[in-house]
Formats: C-alpha cells, sequence, structure tokens
C-alpha cells in the first residue's frame, strides 16, 4: 500500500517558501507572501525616501514602492540589472515590489530543519524566522518574517 | 441603429504639464501652473528630485502667501492625461509630501509634484 501522504506530512511538517537570492545572500519567504514575480522595469526614484526604497514601479495599473533587501538589513546593496526580478510582497494591506537578484522557485522546508536565528546576530537576525543550512554557508537559506519586514519598512519610512 | 457598444465612455482627463530637472521628467496639476517665467537665483529649487543643468525657467504658482517660483530646466508642454492613468502615491514609499501621485504611462511612471506643497516644505526658501 502507498503511503498516505496526508499521515506523512503530520509527522514530518513542511513549510513553503519562496526562495530568491540576491547578492551573496540566499533568502526565502513563506509563499502565502508571494503573489507574483516579474522581470524589474524601470523605477522612478522619489525624493526623501528611506535609503532601502529604490522607488516606485508600475505594474498592472499598480504602483508599488520597490524594497532593496540588502539595504533594509544592512548588508549591501542591490543592483538592477536586466535579468533583475522583483517579487511582489504581501501581508495585510501593505503590498511591496521586492528585488531578487536570481529566483530559486518554490522550496518545501521540513519544519524540523528550520534552525533559530543566530544569537546575538545583527540587527538583521531580529526580521528572520530562522535559517536552514546548507552544504556550504553560502547554500543555507535566511528565512525571512515577511511580515515584520514589511510592518518595520512602513514604519521606518512614514515616521520620517 | 442604436447599438450601446458604439457608444463609446467619456473618460475624464486631467491637464498635466510636463517638465524636466536634470535627466528627470515630472509632471504636475497644469491648473496649478500660472505661468511660465525666467528662474531667478532665489527661486525653489529641489535638489532631491535631481541636479539642474541650466535652471534657467520657473513654474510660477499660487500659494496663500503669494507667487511660488519652482526652477525648472526644460518645460515640455501640457498634455491631457486620462485619469485611469493617475495613481496616489503609497503611502509606505514615504516620499515627500509633495510627490503626490504617478501618472502610468507605457514603461514608465511619471512622478507628480503638488508644487504649492513645494512651497510649504521649503518655506525659508524662494521668492512669494
Amino acid at each position: 500500500m502507498a503511503p498516505d501522504r496526508a499521515v506523512a506530512a503530520q509527522a514530518r511538517p513542511e513549510q513553503e517558501f519562496f526562495c530568491f537570492r540576491v547578492g551573496d545572500l540566499r533568502f526565502g519567504v513563506p509563499s502565502e507572501n508571494v503573489l507574483e514575480v516579474f522581470r524589474a522595469g524601470l523605477l522612478t526614484p522619489l525624493p526623501r525616501t528611506p535609503s532601502f526604497i529604490m522607488g516606485v514601479t508600475g505594474h498592472r495599473g499598480e504602483v508599488l514602492p520597490v524594497v532593496d533587501l540588502l539595504r533594509f538589513l544592512s548588508k549591501g546593496e542591490a543592483r538592477i540589472g536586466p535579468r533583475t526580478r522583483l517579487f511582489i510582497g504581501v501581508t495585510g494591506s501593505i503590498v511591496a515590489g521586492v528585488v531578487a537578484d536570481t529566483v530559486l522557485g518554490l522550496r518545501r522546508i521540513p519544519v524540523s530543519d528550520i534552525l533559530p536565528p543566530p544569537l546575538g546576530g545583527d540587527a538583521a537576525a531580529e526580521h528572520l524566522l530562522g535559517v536552514v543550512q546548507g552544504s556550504t554557508t553560502q547554500d543555507g537559506i535566511n528565512l525571512l518574517n515577511f511580515h515584520k519586514l514589511l510592518q518595520t519598512a512602513r514604519q521606518r519610512a512614514v515616521a520620517r | 441603429m442604436n447599438d450601446e457598444s458604439l457608444v463609446e465612455e467619456k473618460v475624464e482627463e486631467v491637464d498635466i504639464l510636463f517638465f524636466e530637472i536634470g535627466s528627470g521628467t515630472f509632471g504636475t496639476d497644469a491648473s496649478q501652473v500660472l505661468r511660465i517665467d525666467r528662474s531667478l537665483p532665489e527661486d525653489i529649487t529641489l535638489p532631491e528630485l535631481g541636479r539642474l543643468s541650466r535652471g534657467h525657467r520657473a513654474l510660477v504658482f499660487d500659494t496663500p502667501e503669494g507667487e511660488g517660483h519652482l526652477k525648472v530646466d526644460t518645460v515640455r508642454g501640457v498634455r491631457p492625461i486620462p485619469v485611469t492613468q493617475l495613481r496616489r502615491m503609497p503611502p509606505t514609499a514615504g516620499a515627500a509630501s509633495y510627490a503626490v501621485g504617478v501618472c502610468l504611462e507605457e514603461a514608465r511612471t511619471v512622478l507628480l509634484i503638488d508644487l504649492v506643497e513645494t512651497a510649504r516644505t521649503q518655506d525659508s526658501q524662494g521668492r512669494h
């Protein structure tokens, strides 16, 4: 008899993440927070925004603020090139485009494989759900607490 | 013949005046603009929109304190834009208060500027 998938999933619960690379870092965002991925078009820079807001872009008749995760997490600076993608991230009423250099795809990650964020880590660690270790340090995936990240981004942007 | 499908729905339009500062193109509600004048050194500048290359022109607009003058490089003209192509600035972007929205064009978005608000945000600068 074939194993019952539902039983197997209960025995080893998994969570689905949208995974991508930006700069030298790999990130994962809970898939329910991602609406769509598209090629980055022209960005319109905005005056007096925080540095992690790269500007706005028009997509399907909507205007999206575009977030540079590397700047937000103080890990460098994203660059927009011909192969750069944006994904539309959403949580509650907040919608934003996020820069991704490479899309790694959807991955089902066993919850038991998710390690807690490093203790005593930098400010970026407070926006992580956890980390998944890879065969090398660069293969590891930082799983983002996307709800908290967008909430913080909005607070930082509006409070200025 | 009374074919309702042939009756075109009239889309409301707004006259937008397009102008350039440095390499950037911006738009503003043309009804705010009283006239286009030669600029003077004390006119309002918005360096965060770009570096003026010449800045020989000024958009003149009305404010409660009198006329405001915003230095620009080039005035591209006025075009009627369907309101369906205009969007308010998402509050999450946290942009300057004078950046009120965008005009969606085919491949780009043009930032819309509220001229009166530029004078409010720079009340110590500019001639009135």
